[in-house]
């Protein structure tokens, strides 16, 4: 296995920047998610490590090697496509044994890694059949094991379970998981479900636009989102936003916006005025907030636009001013549509964002 | 109680319609192959005999044995033929395959503007060239070589087979190929151990599109070529309506055997024709 370093690097189609300037070092042994919405450079980062694109700028090592300039089959990778690509025309057997062939291994030396990495994934049954005769579930696993079979020093998934129903997908992604820790393999795994990537993933490389916004653990991501675009896209329901003004009076720090002003922790003040203008956004996720059906001090007024139950939590989703407001409360809570309510927030958990970087303020 | 299927009027206008289709595809065919088993003399009488009362195979062993003039003569054409159109489809399938490949692979400038460039001559009827053809053919020096007539059968379809073919590599998808090469395959070896054994029908189907189109053809054999020796069957067997024309059960003999190896082709390979015909279109 290896470790996977980004240096600087770029790709552009003509004028178009698909990635820019990303740096970032994949551990010998770790599982990261490439994770952004569609259009985000996050499967071109991933081609360009398979070779299937070449770079336009910077610079890509797999174990300490710039593999800048080598063909797709001299990088020692594997890969897992989406669809599978699994050839139509070969059987299970022949589909897992080709990468080794194709690299000249002895034919009796590939029957064993074969059977091997069939049992490995369950699926010693399936050898003889084709593709086509295989369920969604079977073929991901085939592909798997295509990729498994190499010993290769990186593994890259593209969106491996975005085809699967939601059952099988919960009980890939806990195999795929699984999978990782056995082999302590270093996987490279592209998605768009921030969710699969916080579940599965050692670090995540939140993508937008071509450009890496934040590169860490999935707790860290979560807890401390970098900017905006960060905040808004982990997490589910997503975080809250709400615009504010800064304002200072005897030497307390307030956040106000229209009808409604909260007094901001020491801690949350100082960071508050650390941001380049006055507008700021407050960030909080939908655990965090209270709502209370009395004005209460430190609470801002807002309406219930819609209460949906989903069992085990109840999402009020809130007015405030013209923004809405996703906050959760136990499903036993009896509050009804256009009833008045207070949003209380704990200034432990509250985000603080500069609204003209788009940064998040560090709170120390 | 058949309510599922009813036979309306339509129905029957239809079988008619397509009854009569059929009368005038196959009765020449059927009238061709009786001809030919006739002797001469009977070959002329009135009433016609719809069955021959002595069938005999005289005419196809006096055409197949290289002991006469006549048989010499005969398979010496069908030789050039299998020759012409032979090359015709190997030089053709050389260069569909590849251009196909490209077209519908790769993304380079002007590429639109190529590919409708291609089915552009298609829009021609083939006369219309025949003389500028046979110009540039005679400034050449190419006329009364086969050279010419290859070079003539290619250009025209070419376009065609190009058509087709690309609509197979449009629906294979392009995953496998970059599978194959992080597998450890070139990017030449992908083509040829992946795409190439998915896309063997439509390689086949364009096989047999370019033998028939060549195989068949008839004006520019007329004109590019002189020599009795170099004939190509459709022109050698109207030299035979000249030279023969009292042998009827000769010259249908000739006919039916010239129309064998299309037929013999057609009905082995006839599925992957009509896959390569329908695959372009639909998307599967």
């Amino acid at each position: 296995m290896a470790q996977v370093d980004f240096v600087n690097v770029d790709k552009s189609y003509g004028s178009f920047r698909a990635v820019k300037d990303v740096s970032f070092t994949v551990g010998d042994g770790e599982f990261v998610a490439l994770v952004g919405p569609s259009g985000c450079g996050k499967t071109t980062t991933l081609n360009l490590i398979a070779g299937l694109l070449d770079l336009t700028g910077g610079e890509i090592r797999v174990s300490g090697k710039v593999i800048n300039d080598l063909d797709p089959k001299d990088r020692d990778i594997a890969m897992v496509f989406q669809n599978y690509a699994l050839y139509p025309n070969k059987t299970v057997a022949q589909n897992l044994g080709f990468p080794l062939r194709m690299r000249k291994v002895a034919k009796a030396e590939i029957k064993d890694k074969v059977e091997e990495a069939a049992r490995l994934l369950d699926i010693t049954h399936l050898l003889d059949r084709y593709p086509r005769e295989l369920s969604g579930g079977q073929q991901q696993r085939v592909a798997l094991g295509r990729a498994l079979v190499r010993d290769p020093q990186v593994f890259l998934m593209d969106e491996p379970l975005s085809n699967l129903d939601a059952k099988l997908r919960v009980q890939m992604r806990a195999e795929l998981k699984r999978f990782h820790q056995d082999l302590n393999a270093t996987v490279i795994y592209v998605t768009h479900d921030q969710l699969e990537a916080m579940t599965m993933a050692d670090k995540m490389a939140v993508m937008s636009g071509g450009v890496l916004q934040q590169y860490d653990a999935p707790e860290r991501v979560f807890e401390e989102p970098a900017n905006l675009f960060v905040a808004s896209f982990v997490g589910s329901p997503a975080m809250n936003l709400l615009p504010a003004t800064r304002v200072e009076r005897d030497g307390t720090v307030f956040a106000t916006g229209e009808g409604w002003e909260l007094t901001l922790s020491d801690r949350n003040g100082a960071a508050a005025r650390r941001s380049e203008t006055d507008a700021i956004i407050l960030g909080a996720r939908h655990s965090s907030l209270a709502l209370h059906e009395t004005e209460t001090s430190g609470a801002i007024p807002a309406r219930i636009y819609t209460v949906e139950p989903t069992g085990d939590l109840t999402y009020a989703h809130v007015e405030v001013g013209d923004k809405t407001f996703v906050i959760s409360v136990p499903p036993d809570r009896r509050i009804a549509a256009d009833q008045p309510v207070w949003i209380g927030f704990d200034q432990n958990k509250l985000h603080l964002f500069d609204a003209k970087t788009e940064q998040r303020i560090a709170q120390d | 109680m058949n309510s599922r299927f009813r036979i309306t009027r339509w129905h029957v206008m239809g079988w008619i319609f397509l009854a009569t289709l059929l009368f005038f595809a196959v009765a020449p065919m059927v009238w061709m192959l009786i001809t030919s088993f006739k002797s001469q003399f009977a070959a002329l009488k009135y009433p016609p005999e719809l069955i021959p009362q002595n069938p005999n195979l005289e005419q196809y062993e006096r055409l197949l044995s290289p002991k006469n003039d006549v048989g010499r003569q005969f398979l010496r054409y069908m030789l050039n033929s299998i020759w012409v159109s032979t090359a015709t489809t190997v030089f053709g399938v050389a260069v569909a395959v590849p251009a196909a490949y490209a077209f519908a692979r790769f993304r380079f400038p002007g590429r639109k503007a190529l590919f409708f460039s291609v089915l552009f001559r298609n829009m021609f009827p083939a006369v219309v060239f025949l003389m500028p053809l046979f110009i540039m053919m005679r400034w050449m020096g190419l006329v009364n070589t086969y050279t010419s007539l290859i070079i003539t059968y290619l250009t025209f379809g070419l376009p065609l087979s190009i058509w087709l073919l690309k609509g197979f590599y449009d629906n294979i998808p392009v995953e496998l190929e970059q599978a194959a090469r992080i597998d450890g395959c070139t990017r030449f070896q992908a083509f040829y151990m992946v795409v190439m054994p998915l896309s063997a029908p439509g390689i086949i189907a364009t096989a047999i599109y370019s033998f028939i189109t060549a195989w068949n053809e008839y004006v520019y054999a007329l004109t590019f070529l002189n020599d009795d020796e170099k004939l190509t069957l459709p022109v050698g067997l109207q030299r035979f309506f000249a030279e023969y024309a009292t042998n009827w059960p000769g010259l249908m003999a000739a006919s039916f055997i010239m129309s064998v190896p299309v037929v013999v082709m057609f009905l082995i390979l006839q599925k992957y024709f009509v896959r390569a015909l329908t695959e372009g279109a639909v998307k599967a």
